[in-house]
C-alpha cells in the first residue's frame, strides 16, 4: 500500500502508529514536502492480519525475540509458558525487551466493546472470571446474544440470561 | 501524477525486510540442520506421529542428533508420546530450549504451551469472529517460530510431523524451501491411498520436494495367539510398491506406549513393529548416502 500527495505528486510516508482501539489501528502518513497528513485506518480484520504476520507498522529497530508471536498472542498459554534466563540486557536496559516491542505494536487497550456493545464493569468483571481458553468464545456469544436481544449493554443479568446458551460456567 | 510502480517500494515500515528478517531467522538456525523431514499423509489417523515418534527414537538410538517439531498445532500430541509434556521451556538469548527426552531427542510442540490439558489453541484478538481470515496465517507464523526460534544446536535429523490435509506441505516448503524430502505415511487401504496419492503429487510435481518413500503403517496384525500375520485392510491399489520403505504391522502396546509417552521401538526393541521402522531408518539414511 502506498499513498500520494496528489498536489506535490510525492511518495508520503510513515509517521506514526496508534495503538489498537477496538481492535483497529490508525497510522499517519506525511508527504515530505508540504507535511500535509492523512491517516489511514485498518479495521480489525486487516488489524489481525497484520499482527498474524508478526509485521510492525513503521517498523521495529528492536531485534525479533525468540517465539514473539506466540508468546504474546497465545491466549491459552501456561502463566509461566517459558522460563527466561536470558541474560543480555536489551536496549531499554529491562530483561526481557519482548513486551514493549509487542505491546508497543499491537497491544489494544480499550475495552471490550465491539460492534456498539458495551459491558458494564461488573459484567466485565464476571467476563475475567471465566477461563482463558473459552473466554473468547464465551464473550462473542453473550455479545451476540446480548444484540439478538436487542441489548446495547451487557449486564450481570444479561450474563445470566445467556448463561443457558453456553457449556462454560461465568 | 505519479504511478503506483513510481513510487518508492515502501512507505517506512520496511515491510520487505521484516519479511525477509523472518525468512533469514529460520535458515540461520537450519544451517545447522543436516537433513529436514517433513513426515506427512494427506490423510487423517494413519499413524504419522506414531512413525514420527519411533522414527525419531530409533536415529537417536542409533546415534545421530534428532530434532522433532510437532507441526499439528492445534492437535499436538508429540510431547505426550515422548514423555515430555511436563518439561517448562527455557528462553535464553539463542532462542528458546527444546524439551529434551530421556534418549536425548529433543522436542518442539504447541502442547508444551498451553495452560491446560482441555485448553484448545485461542489467539488473542479483539474478536474471534472471522477467525478463519487470520487463523491459518498465525499458524504458519507459530510454525515459523517453532523451526527457526527454538534452539536445536547441531542436529543431523530434524522431523516435521506435519498434521492432515495435502494443503500444509506448500507451507512448510514456504518456510523450508529446502527441505530435503518427505516420508509419506499410510495405511493399506485404498481410501488412505487416494489422499496419500493427491499429497505425493502436491510434493513430487508441484513443489519439487523428494519422496524418500512411503511407510505403511497397520500394515497387518501379528495373532497373539499363532503368529499368523492377519490383515486389517486390504487395498488393491499398489502404486506405492516401488517406494515403500517399509511395512509397520499394528501393534496394540505401540499405542500404549504412546499414552504413556515411552517411544514403542525403545521399550520393544526387538518386535517385529520396531525392525520394521529400523528398516525404514535405515532406508532414510540410505536415501541420503549417510
Amino acid at each position: 500500500m502506498k499513498f500520494l500527495c496528489i498536489d506535490c505528486d510525492t511518495a508520503m510516508k510513515f509517521k506514526d502508529v496508534t495503538r489498537p482501539e477496538q481492535g483497529s489501528v490508525t497510522a499517519v502518513f506525511e508527504c515530505p514536502e508540504c507535511f500535509t497528513e492523512i491517516a489511514m485506518f485498518l479495521n480489525p480484520s486487516e488489524t489481525q492480519m497484520l499482527k498474524s504476520l508478526d509485521l510492525k507498522l513503521g517498523g521495529s529497530n528492536a531485534a525479533a525475540q525468540p517465539m514473539q508471536l506466540i508468546r504474546s498472542q497465545l491466549e491459552t498459554s501456561k502463566p509461566d509458558m517459558m522460563t527466561d534466563t536470558d541474560t543480555s540486557e536489551s536496549a531499554e536496559g529491562g530483561k526481557c525487551p519482548f513486551t514493549s516491542v509487542i505491546s508497543d505494536a499491537f497491544e489494544d487497550q480499550s475495552e471490550p466493546e465491539p460492534d456498539g456493545v458495551k459491558w458494564t464493569p461488573e459484567a466485565l468483571e464476571r467476563l475475567d472470571r471465566i477461563p482463558s481458553f473459552v473466554r473468547p468464545m464465551a464473550k462473542m456469544g453473550i455479545e451476540g446474544f446480548a444484540k439478538d436481544n436487542g441489548h446495547t449493554e451487557i449486564t450481570a443479568e444479561i450474563m445470566d440470561a445467556a448463561r443457558g446458551n453456553f457449556p462454560a460456567q461465568f | 501524477m505519479k504511478t503506483y510502480k513510481e513510487l518508492p517500494k515502501d512507505a517506512g515500515s520496511n515491510i520487505i525486510g521484516q519479511v525477509t528478517a523472518q525468512a533469514n531467522r529460520i535458515s540461520t538456525r537450519l544451517a545447522s540442520v543436516k537433513y529436514t523431514i517433513a513426515i506427512m499423509s494427506g490423510k487423517g489417523g494413519v499413524g504419522k506421529s506414531a512413525v514420527t515418534v519411533n522414527l525419531a527414537t530409533v536415529l537417536t538410538l542409533s546415534g545421530f542428533a534428532v530434532g522433532v517439531v510437532d507441526a499439528d498445532i492445534n492437535g499436538p500430541t508429540i510431547a505426550k508420546m515422548m514423555g515430555v509434556r511436563n518439561t517448562s521451556l527455557e528462553y535464553v538469548e539463542s532462542g528458546v530450549k527444546p524439551a529434551t527426552t530421556s534418549l536425548g531427542t529433543r522436542v518442539i510442540s504447541m502442547d508444551l504451551l498451553l495452560s491446560d490439558d482441555d485448553a484448545p489453541v485461542v489467539w488473542n484478538a479483539h474478536t474471534q469472529k472471522d477467525a478463519f481470515t487470520w487463523r491459518p496465517t498465525m499458524e504458519v507464523g507459530a510454525l515459523r517460530e517453532f523451526i527457526g526460534d527454538t534452539d536445536w544446536g547441531e542436529l543431523d535429523f530434524l522431523l516435521l510431523d506435519l498434521p492432515p490435509g495435502s494443503d500444509r506441505l506448500p507451507n512448510v516448503v514456504e518456510l523450508i524451501p529446502n527441505l530435503s524430502g518427505v516420508v509419506v505415511v499410510t495405511i493399506p487401504s485404498d481410501v488412505s491411498h487416494l489422499i496419500v496419492k493427491k499429497s505425493i503429487t502436491m510434493a513430487r510435481d508441484i513443489l519439487k520436494v523428494p519422496i524418500i518413500g512411503v511407510v505403511e503403517n497397520m500394515a497387518f496384525y501379528v495373532c497373539q495367539h499363532c503368529g499368523e500375520h492377519e490383515q486389517l485392510f486390504s487395498a488393491d491399489d499398489t502404486s506405492f510398491q516401488q517406494i515403500t520403505l517399509g511395512k509397520i504391522p499394528f501393534d496394540p502396546k505401540l499405542s500404549l506406549c504412546n499414552d504413556n509417552g515411552t517411544p514403542y521401538v525403545h521399550e520393544y526393541p526387538k518386535s517385529l513393529a520396531s525392525k520394521s521402522i529400523s528398516e525404514v531408518s535405515q532406508k532414510i539414511q540410505d536415501f541420503f548416502n549417510i
